[in-house]
């Protein structure tokens, strides 16, 4: 499966003029894989496509957790096994030194960007996030110079690729297998949540720039001004945030608000369902995301979306959400209490998130995705120069 | 997509208006304030919530606690790794302890440098600003006649009511059939009165109050307004003619300059503007009279104003002088030489004691 052997047994191949070659084999690596974890997620979806195309395709990993560690190969893997024309995806979100080994393979190098958090947002928190989040930045320019092609899963992603100095820059979206949402709603979760109180949503791994301190204020405000018996439901792993997770857990004491605040941690398909089946609204205060794909999740299931302005956000969102530019919690909380009484915009709202959703629709992305992978044009060389 | 497009930005401008309201009304307590704000416990704040005050950032990196737990929880090695870092924080403890302490002095130093600079600044800047401030309100008030009666003033030394009015007839021809002439500085209105009469449609602006009050009175149409920021709310050609009677003389050169480029811009093709000012040709006024006002600001030759219109797009320009010094030097049973000087000094010392100058805005 390797070197120039397999010429012809590409589907979607180019001319073989000794330039431009379509890769024989299409690799991807990330330091972690895990279940129900954008990044991983994508990553997989990614590879099925190519299996889906004729060609070889695994996932490597540092470190596969037990739920997935079938389907992860081991990454040093690669030093042994990758071709000269075979293609690396590296997916890329925090600092790793595996990259810089990678990143001097003799092969078809590519990175997939999905966003490092500033830093900023873990300094006091967590000291080793920080740390990673700082060396990720610096590397990803390092990067630049040897990666010949670099995609933003965002324009907003795409647009730190092209300062980080990559020559060149594309944006494909996250690419979705939406059938792992067809799963009936988990039961017991509808049982305990479904209420006429209003029920505030957010999905995402619980992190300083995700800002659940401040979903935690807004609850404070809507249970004054809206609903007295609104709640609020934070849908996410809290493993890698311990400080972070003790500290809005407190906050929500402090504010006798701790009965109201449910922390879900990370969760299944079913479960996930369940919750967005329950939600009122979905509401983001996050800080800085690079894609947002709980947002386009609202959207599939029908849930309406009140979103700060941030990073990729309006972006993602498309005009199918409220999306608001002032950090003035009071007017997340009214969007809310609007979105409660006028049913009127809350169909509107859906229908235009489920319109949304075709921008996204995995054949659509997958037919980009080959363009730029395999189109005559896009995938050059890493090593030596290219006409 | 889906043919309900839903309007944000309506969306957005309800919102704020909701907040709005329910503040005003009072529905968002104190308590709920302090909800709002209520800080993380536990720590610092998160770094976007000092983004806009780096010096309580400071503080707060300063002032918080470094943490490391040696202890390590990989497996059966987990105590020998313990064992490891433990001996090496003991070994390099002292050596560790020399740098942190010059660092923590430095720290401390730089942040107490740091707030000593943003207060003193501040409380600087503010004070010096503030003195400016007052000097130059000073300056105006003083070199003005803001507190002057400025109405007792024009009936002092402003000229004989019906004098006034003959001076002003004088120009009206060149408004005849007129809808629209301006009269900027309109003090008493004798010019509004003079071309009501005449069927010439013609309004004032004056920054006194009192005289745009008697001019109201007396059914003349004039406003209170500075006329520079009226002639640029202007459309270009809306005037029919303008006319400024002792008004070039209260403000600076510069000043005049954007006002004559003002006025041709709403002139319409054809019309006149007709500005007349002391003439300091004539020394008893350009050394004595022109004085007597506080508020003007330089005596205009002739020939300057003149060129004044004429760069500004005026043409022709003309210039008239009028009303005759009262004194003059007796020229009769003199001859010769004796003549001549009697009437050099009468043109120098007692010639005419204004001048127009008459710019007409050409066709097309």
């Amino acid at each position: 499966m390797r070197s120039t052997a397999d010429e012809g047994t590409c589907s979607g191949s180019s001319a073989r003029d000794g330039t431009l070659v379509s890769p024989s084999a299409i690799h991807q690596f990330h330091p972690v894989l895990a279940a129900h974890d954008a990044t991983s997620d994508h990553l997989f979806a990614i590879r099925d496509l190519a299996r889906s195309w004729g060609h070889p395709a695994d996932a490597y990993a540092i470190e596969a957790k037990p739920e997935v560690a079938a389907e992860v190969v081991p990454y040093r893997r690669l030093f042994r096994t990758l071709g000269r024309d075979d293609l690396l995806l590296m997916h890329f979100g925090l600092g790793n030194d595996a990259y810089d080994r990678l990143a001097s393979l003799d092969a078809r190098l590519g990175l997939v960007y999905h966003n490092i958090t500033p830093p900023e947002f873990f300094d006091g928190l967590n000291p080793h996030a920080a740390h990673h989040a700082r060396k990720g930045r610096a590397q990803l320019r390092a990067l630049a110079k040897r990666v010949p092609l670099a995609i933003g899963v965002s324009e907003y992603n795409r647009r730190e690729l092209e300062a980080a100095g990559f020559a060149r820059t594309v944006t494909v979206p996250i690419l979705v297998d939406w059938r792992r949402y067809d799963v009936a709603p988990d039961p017991r979760v509808l049982a305990r949540w479904r209420t006429a109180s209003t029920t505030i949503l957010f999905v995402g791994r619980l992190a300083p720039n995700k800002r659940q301190d401040q979903l935690v204020r807004l609850l404070g405000y809507v249970r004054r001004c809206v609903d007295p018996e609104a709640r609020l439901l934070l849908v996410g792993s809290y493993r890698d945030q311990p400080q972070y997770h003790a500290r809005v857990r407190a906050l929500a004491s402090e504010l006798g608000l701790g009965a109201a605040v449910h922390f879900a941690g990370g969760v299944d398909a079913a479960a996930l369902a369940a919750y967005y089946a329950v939600a009122t609204a979905f509401v983001s205060l996050s800080e800085h995301e690079g894609f947002a794909m709980p947002i386009l999740e609202a959207f599939r299931f029908g849930v309406p979306v009140v979103a700060l302005d941030a990073g990729a956000v309006a972006e993602t969102a498309g005009g199918a959400a409220i999306v608001l530019r002032e950090k003035d919690l009071a007017q997340f909380g009214e969007a809310v209490g609007l979105l409660r009484e006028r049913g009127s915009l809350r169909e509107a709202l859906v229908a235009a998130g489920r319109a949304r959703l075709a921008d996204f629709a995995h054949d659509r992305v997958a037919a980009r995705l080959r363009e730029v992978l395999l189109g005559t044009s896009e995938v050059q060389r890493a090593s030596g120069s290219v006409a | 997509m889906a043919g309900e497009r839903v309007d944000l930005e309506a969306i957005q401008t309800e919102l704020r208006e909701r907040v709005r309201r329910k503040r005003e009304a009072g529905v968002y307590g104190p308590e709920v304030a302090a909800a709002l704000a209520h800080p993380l416990p536990g720590g610092g704040p998160i770094a976007a919530d000092t983004e806009g005050d780096p010096i309580a950032a400071l503080a707060a990196a300063v002032e918080s606690e470094v943490h490391y737990d040696p202890r390590s929880r990989k497996g059966p090695a987990a105590s020998l790794i313990t064992f490891a870092r433990r001996a090496v924080i003991w070994l390099i403890r002292w050596y560790v302890h020399e740098i942190v302490a010059r660092q923590d002095r430095v720290n401390a130093a730089a942040l107490r440098a740091l707030r000593m600079l943003a207060e003193r600044e501040s409380v600087d800047l503010v004070a010096r600003v503030e003195s400016l401030e007052r000097a130059a309100a000073r300056e105006v008030a003083h070199e003005g006649a803001a507190h002057m009666d400025y109405e007792l003033f024009a009936e002092r030394f402003g000229g004989l009511e019906a004098q006034v009015r003959a001076q002003a007839a004088g120009f009206l021809p060149r408004f005849a059939g007129a809808k629209r002439v301006l009269d900027i500085g309109s003090g008493r209105g004798t010019f509004l009165a003079l071309a009501k009469e005449r069927g010439v449609g013609a309004y004032g602006v004056d920054l006194d109050e009192r005289l745009v009050a008697r001019c109201a009175a007396a059914g003349l149409e004039a406003y209170r307004i500075d006329a520079e920021e009226h002639l640029r709310s202007l459309p270009d050609g809306a005037l029919d003619g303008i006319f400024a009677v002792h008004f070039a003389e209260h403000v600076l050169p510069g000043r005049l300059f954007e006002i004559l480029h003002e006025c041709k811009r709403v002139l319409r093709p054809g019309a006149y503007c007709v500005m007349a000012t002391p003439n300091p040709g004539t020394l008893t006024v350009g050394a004595h009279t022109f004085w007597l006002d506080p508020t003007h600001r330089k005596p205009l030759p002739p020939e300057a104003f003149r060129f004044y219109l004429q760069i500004s797009g005026f043409e022709p320009v003309e210039v008239e002088t009028y009303n005759p010094s009262e004194e003059q030097l007796a020229e009769d049973g003199l001859t010769g030489a004796a003549l001549e000087n009697a009437r050099l000094l009468n043109r120098t010392l007692y010639g005419d004691r204004d001048y127009a100058v008459i710019g007409r805005k050409p066709l097309g």
